[in-house]
């Protein structure tokens, strides 16, 4: 059984602050659970949510994007961009700062309805700052690679602050400013194509090469990877200036289909049906019935738009993170691959929110339990992993060693 | 059995692979959308206007009989061009003489416009079936010839030798060698003259015919009818499409397998 003590865990030394991932995915582990908690409370009791300018819709996707998935995301690239790119761990100093900053930003966030603009605009600036110093320490590694085979993280994290200062920007103005997450979700997707085309590598290779499989390979092929992304970057560049127009609906049906072809990479036989590749390849499916959905919902003026969204946010987002947060922050902890059922029936449980939250647009459906019913389940599943995970990302490692260094995959 | 096995478990592995287009497709549409956007529906319809007329003209409509009528006459051109075609384009191939002689000529026939034949058979056959039939048979015929030539031609004749030196029985030589050979030509040059034939056919009902695809489109533009008329050109284009890449691309490739070496 793993020792963990929250005793010092402000202090440089302690366990929490050894590799980038671990302050950040913990974050990411306590804040999915609880910020769907009250998500659900609202929708089933009507319990008031922090006042937020724009609403409770607002501060639903604002804290799910800009608080959950940033918090997995900066853990992510905290870990892996010294790992693709070399030059060593990240130093504690910086990671430290960043995890401040992001403390800081849910604060300012959640109290911006009761103290005004000042407050709204603290919390612009410690959200873009979070970005910057993530930028900082990333930038000058991916650039220095001779090749620069991963400077798409870079863009990535130049478009989520686009999309961040967009944000901010609308709300001090007094404006909606929920198109600006709208056109995060999209900076999301492609970076979750991005990030699992190095990650699927490993895994499913290592899946073939457990199974005893010979003479076959699986490569994530960047043409099929570079024609999805350019659909999806169409369709959220469209989606923001004509919203709610037919042309952002047949893009989003090009996404889908190049989401679909993107899968041909991973036709390679019975390996697909293991627990890992088939928790990434699950983030496809998500990711193509998403898009399918809202652009049949475009095209055909059905009301099921929304339960397209929420197959990319809870299903290709929410898995996306869960499974690599349960890969990675395994792997980067100095543990072995999780073996135990829990992590598969998280992921069970997190693929029928998905399923669930889309279900509620069913015509005739009983909206209001299908969306607490979703709210919960993935309520559960981040649960789940919090409980196994969290005290991971607070002790010291199992193998004795200190920092990032992965363990090698079985 | 095992070639139909192969055959079979191919099958999802190739439907999969249509993605790729269908995005590329798509991407298409939306451009076309974006168009008639910025150009407003007199000048180009959006895409679901223009893919609902299709569907109310194939739902009870006329489209199916139109279709028909135009698939028969493309059918029977590009039927007699085969026909004509690769038996004179093998026979001219196996003589050098002759095969000097054609050249000239299949030259002076792929120069000629579809259109300008058009006007001849149009003297000819007036406004029934025969023109467009002539029509297609006339522009498909050349890009055949060339094919069973080329086909022929360009047999290997180390191999020709090493049958004959080994007395392989003729029925041997024949499908073994000389066939898959001549096919290899012969096959994507009657898709090609597939796409000719569709292409060439609604131009000549267009211009000839009381009936037919070509003659729907006639009325689409005499009535301004922006929508039937994209509206069936969807209908010609999508019916190639499919008979493409639903039947001869798969027919393509099973019959090429032999030019990738085996691993």
């Amino acid at each position: 059984m793993l020792k963990f003590s929250l005793r010092g865990v402000t202090a440089p030394g302690h366990p929490l602050w050894m590799c980038g991932l671990r302050p950040f995915f913990l974050f990411a582990a306590l804040a999915a659970p609880l910020l769907m908690l009250l998500w659900s409370l609202f929708l089933a009791t009507g319990m008031p949510l922090p006042a937020v300018p724009g609403g409770p819709f607002v501060w639903h996707a604002h804290e799910l994007l800009f608080g959950f998935a940033i918090a997995a995301m900066a853990g992510f690239l905290l870990t892996v961009v010294p790992e693709f790119a070399g030059g060593g761990d990240f130093p504690a100093r910086p990671v430290r700062k960043l995890a401040t900053l992001w403390l800081l930003g849910r604060l300012a966030f959640w109290l911006s309805g009761a103290f005004g603009a000042a407050m709204l605009a603290a919390a612009a600036l410690a959200h873009l700052a979070l970005l910057a110093g993530l930028a900082r320490l990333a930038a000058p590694r991916l650039w220095r690679d001779p090749e620069r085979r991963h400077l798409a993280f870079l863009w990535a994290l130049a478009g989520l602050a686009v999309c961040m200062a967009g944000f901010y920007f609308d709300a001090l103005a007094g404006a909606s400013p929920a198109r600006w997450l709208h056109a995060a979700l999209g900076v999301f997707m492609a970076l979750i194509i991005v990030a699992l085309s190095r990650i699927s590598m490993r895994i499913v290779n290592a899946a073939l090469a457990d199974a005893g499989v010979a003479g076959v390979e699986y490569r994530a092929r960047p043409p099929r990877r570079n024609l999805a992304i350019v659909c999806i970057a169409l369709y959220t560049a469209a989606e923001f200036l004509v919203p709610g127009a037919r042309l952002s609906g047949w893009l989003a049906l090009a996404a889908a289909a190049a989401l679909f072809n993107l899968m041909n990479d991973w036709h390679i036989g019975r390996v697909l049906f293991r627990r890992l590749p088939l928790m990434l390849y699950g983030i496809y499916v998500f990711m193509a019935a998403g898009y399918a959905t809202m652009g049949v919902a475009l095209v055909f003026e059905t009301g099921a738009f929304s339960a397209g969204r929420h197959l990319l946010t809870v299903g290709a987002l929410g898995l996306a993170i869960y499974a690599v947060m349960s890969i990675a922050g395994r792997a980067h902890c100095g543990t072995p691959f999780e073996t135990r059922l829990w992590q598969p029936a998280g992921a069970a449980l997190l693929a029928l929110a998905a399923l669930l939250r889309a279900l509620s647009a069913w015509p005739g459906a009983d909206t209001q339990v299908l969306l607490v019913a979703a709210g919960l389940l993935w309520t559960a599943a981040f649960g789940l992993f919090a409980w196994h995970m969290a005290p991971l990302f607070l002790a010291p490692r199992a193998d004795g060693l200190s920092g990032c260094k992965g363990t090698a995959i079985p | 059995m095992t070639l139909l096995h192969r055959w079979f478990a191919g099958i999802p592995g190739y439907l999969w692979s249509g993605w790729g287009a269908l995005a590329s497709l798509f991407l298409f549409v939306a451009a076309w959308e974006a168009v008639s956007l910025a150009h407003g529906p007199l000048i180009l319809p959006d895409p679901a206007a223009a893919f609902g007329r299709l569907f109310a003209l194939f739902d009870g409509g006329p489209a199916w009989s139109e279709l028909a009528v135009t698939a028969r006459r493309a059918m029977t051109g590009l039927a007699l061009a085969i026909i004509v075609g690769s038996v004179l384009g093998l026979l001219a191939g196996l003589s050098l003489t002759a095969s000097m002689m054609a050249r000239p000529v299949v030259t002076v026939l792929l120069g000629t416009p579809p259109i300008a034949w058009l006007v001849l058979a149009m003297i000819w056959f007036g406004a029934g079936d025969g023109t467009p039939v002539f029509t297609v048979l006339v522009a498909c015929f050349p890009v055949i010839f060339v094919g069973a030539l080329q086909g022929t031609r360009t047999l290997d004749h180390h191999l020709k030798d090493m049958a004959r030196a080994y007395r392989l029985p003729w029925r041997m030589r024949l499908t073994d060698l000389y066939l898959p050979h001549v096919v290899s030509y012969l096959f994507p040059a009657w898709i090609n003259a597939l796409g000719n034939a569709w292409r060439v056919v609604v131009m000549a009902e267009l211009l000839s015919s009381a009936d037919g695809i070509g003659a729907a489109l006639a009325v689409a533009r005499s009535q301004l009818d922006m929508d039937a008329a994209l509206a069936w050109i969807a209908a010609v284009v999508l019916s190639l499409l499919a008979v493409e890449y639903l039947l001869l691309e798969p027919v393509k490739r099973e019959l090429e397998r032999w030019r990738h070496t085996e691993k």
